[in-house]
């Protein structure tokens, strides 16, 4: 659906972006993960067709997108930045601005802005101005208004970042039902890794302008045995230990922040402990990530130190024990 | 004292009664400075959003000049124009120079720069975000450009007023270019300079007061437009 082939982004002679590809393939969730400052919102503005990469192509189905993208073209994506701005005029004037543009009847123009507010909860705010509303939303007043458009793709940076738990759940749920009624790709920039976990197919790691070889996918689908508290589940080869009330299919996810990494078992609290080899080693800025194929086949990941690494002699190949708490999985 | 007070009362009785020279010099004044401020703002306004919104090269050295050109002493603008209209000018053909048109092409010399580097400012201040999200709900440049420049109009209503102030305050170039020529070029700052020198100094007045109130009245009027609506 959409492509960076070759993307290498300055903002004066700084690099910002260095993607040798970067897909998003159609119907997909991609969440793109990664510190504040990775590029993760300039990665959006180049797939929104907002700026063209310094070098390299965007490419929309197939195609290569010119440099100065026509709004033709534009009007297939759209972004939610992370910090959106509404224009002056009421909410309802917001949500009217795209639908205009795109010379969609009166009549079915009132049947879309009401199906958007009516998902997000936005009624009380329809004729309410910008300086009336709170950050948050700003935020899902911003969503709806990108949501009315039907866009083939949807750009979302950071879109639940202002809002309290009831709203970020009201939007995700507007976007599961997006989802459902018609076939939308949908790109994620999160720092946060739950909200990476909570929603994508796949998640992609950016670490200084650059995909990082360290995703924290330690994903893994399963289905949860019935019975409350301490459940172990078999995943590849090994056996997950994992504390949850939920029952059938889940994803776990194992933050590779929460992973201990050593080169003898240790006595700890810790229910989950795996012997395995290291594959690979990426040495980044914030410290090292650590690949491990454990007993089974199944691959791990862990986030260490750079120091940690050194003291630890890790390298490709060295024996090492990945261990973290039952706890530590989180449940999605 | 009473030499100022008894100008006044003249002022005050040239006005009131009406006087057709008054009025007449007022109207062709007015006439000058609508149409000198329309085509200044309708060339400087979308020329200062380019500068503003656009990366290209040459760009910083473009708006060193532009913003250079604000300093531009009228009586120069007034003279490079006299060569460029007068007969032996390559632009003598048009037979404008003492003509209102001469005037105008003056005023628009010197309101242009006015209206391009202030409306860049302007443009500058507004939140990139809003043209991007403009483009990204589907706008083209245009309709981009008017959402920008909606979110700017009292900074761009501020423009359109220091472009009238500056056209019609002029004096230099009028001078040079129209000539003062008595019911054909004469403006209220060629017409207030003439009847100054001339020791006329209640004409002068009422001249003067009618171009105070000629500025009041139009800035009330922007005024007006830019508090349509709020945020």
């Amino acid at each position: 659906m959409l492509e960076l082939r070759g993307v290498r982004h300055r903002y004066g002679k700084r690099l910002v972006l260095d993607l040798e590809q970067f897909a998003v393939p159609r119907g997909a969730v991609v969440a793109v993960v990664g510190h504040n400052g990775a590029g993760k919102s300039t990665l959006l503005r180049l797939l929104a067709l907002l700026e063209a990469p310094t070098e390299g192509q965007v490419l929309l189905n197939g195609e290569a997108v010119p440099r100065r993208a026509p709004a033709s073209l534009r009007r297939r994506v759209t972004l939610v930045e992370q910090r959106p701005m509404l224009f002056r005029g009421t909410v309802r004037q917001n949500l009217l601005y795209g639908l205009q543009l795109r010379g969609i009847a009166p009549a079915a123009v009132n049947g879309i802005i009401g199906d958007v507010v009516e998902r997000l909860g936005l009624q009380p705010l329809l004729d309410r101005r910008r300086f009336e509303l709170s950050d948050g939303e700003v935020q899902r007043v911003a969503v709806a208004r990108a949501l009315a458009l039907r866009t083939d793709v949807l750009l979302l940076d950071e879109p639940a970042s202002s809002a309290d738990s009831a709203a970020a759940g009201a939007l995700y749920r507007a976007l599961a039902a997006e989802r459902a009624a018609r076939p939308v790709t949908v790109c994620v920039a999160s720092h946060q890794l739950e909200d990476a976990y909570r929603w994508a197919d796949d998640i992609r790691a950016l670490v200084d302008g650059r995909l990082s070889p360290v995703t924290p996918e330690n994903l893994f689908r399963v289905d949860l045995p019935p019975g409350d508290g301490v459940k172990s589940v078999r995943v590849g080869g090994i056996e997950l230990v994992v504390m949850t009330e939920r029952t059938g299919p889940a994803v776990l996810a194992v933050p590779p922040t929460d992973i201990f990494v050593s080169r003898e078992p240790l006595a700890s609290s810790a229910r989950n402990v795996f012997k395995g080899r290291v594959r690979g080693m990426a040495i980044e800025r914030r410290g090292a990530g650590v690949h491990v194929r454990a007993g089974g086949g199944v691959e791990l990941v862990a986030s260490v130190t750079a120091e940690a690494a050194k003291d630890l002699a890790l390298a490709p190949g060295a024996n090492v024990v990945f261990s973290f708490k039952a706890t530590a999985v989180r449940v999605f | 004292m009473d030499f100022l007070a008894e100008a006044a009362r003249r002022a005050w009785g040239l006005l009131i009664a009406g006087d057709s020279e008054v009025f007449g010099i007022a109207l062709l004044t007015f006439k000058v400075a609508i149409v000198a401020t329309a085509i200044s703002c309708a060339v400087g306004l979308p020329l200062g959003y380019f500068l503003a919104t656009r990366r290209f090269w040459g760009r910083r050295a473009a708006l060193t000049m532009v913003n250079t050109a604000l300093a531009f002493p009228t009586v120069v603008v007034g003279l490079l124009l006299y060569g460029i209209l007068s007969r032996r000018g390559p632009l003598g053909g048009l037979g404008w120079l003492y003509t209102w048109q001469a005037i105008v092409a003056g005023d628009v010399l010197l309101a242009l720069p006015i209206a391009a580097a202030l409306s860049a400012a302007a443009v500058q201040g507004v939140d990139p975000r809003i043209r991007r999200t403009a483009e990204t709900l589907g706008a083209g440049p245009w309709r981009a450009a008017w959402t920008v420049a909606r979110e700017a109009r009292f900074a761009l209503a501020a423009v359109i007023t220091a472009a009238f102030g500056q056209v019609v305050a002029e004096i230099g170039a009028a001078m040079i270019l129209g000539g003062n020529i008595r019911g054909s070029t004469r403006t209220l700052t060629t017409a207030v300079a003439l009847y100054t020198s001339q020791g006329d100094f209640g004409m002068a007045l009422a001249l003067g007061l009618v171009l105070v109130i000629l500025a009041l009245v139009v800035n009330i009027a922007l005024q007006v437009l830019q508090g349509r609506g709020n945020a």
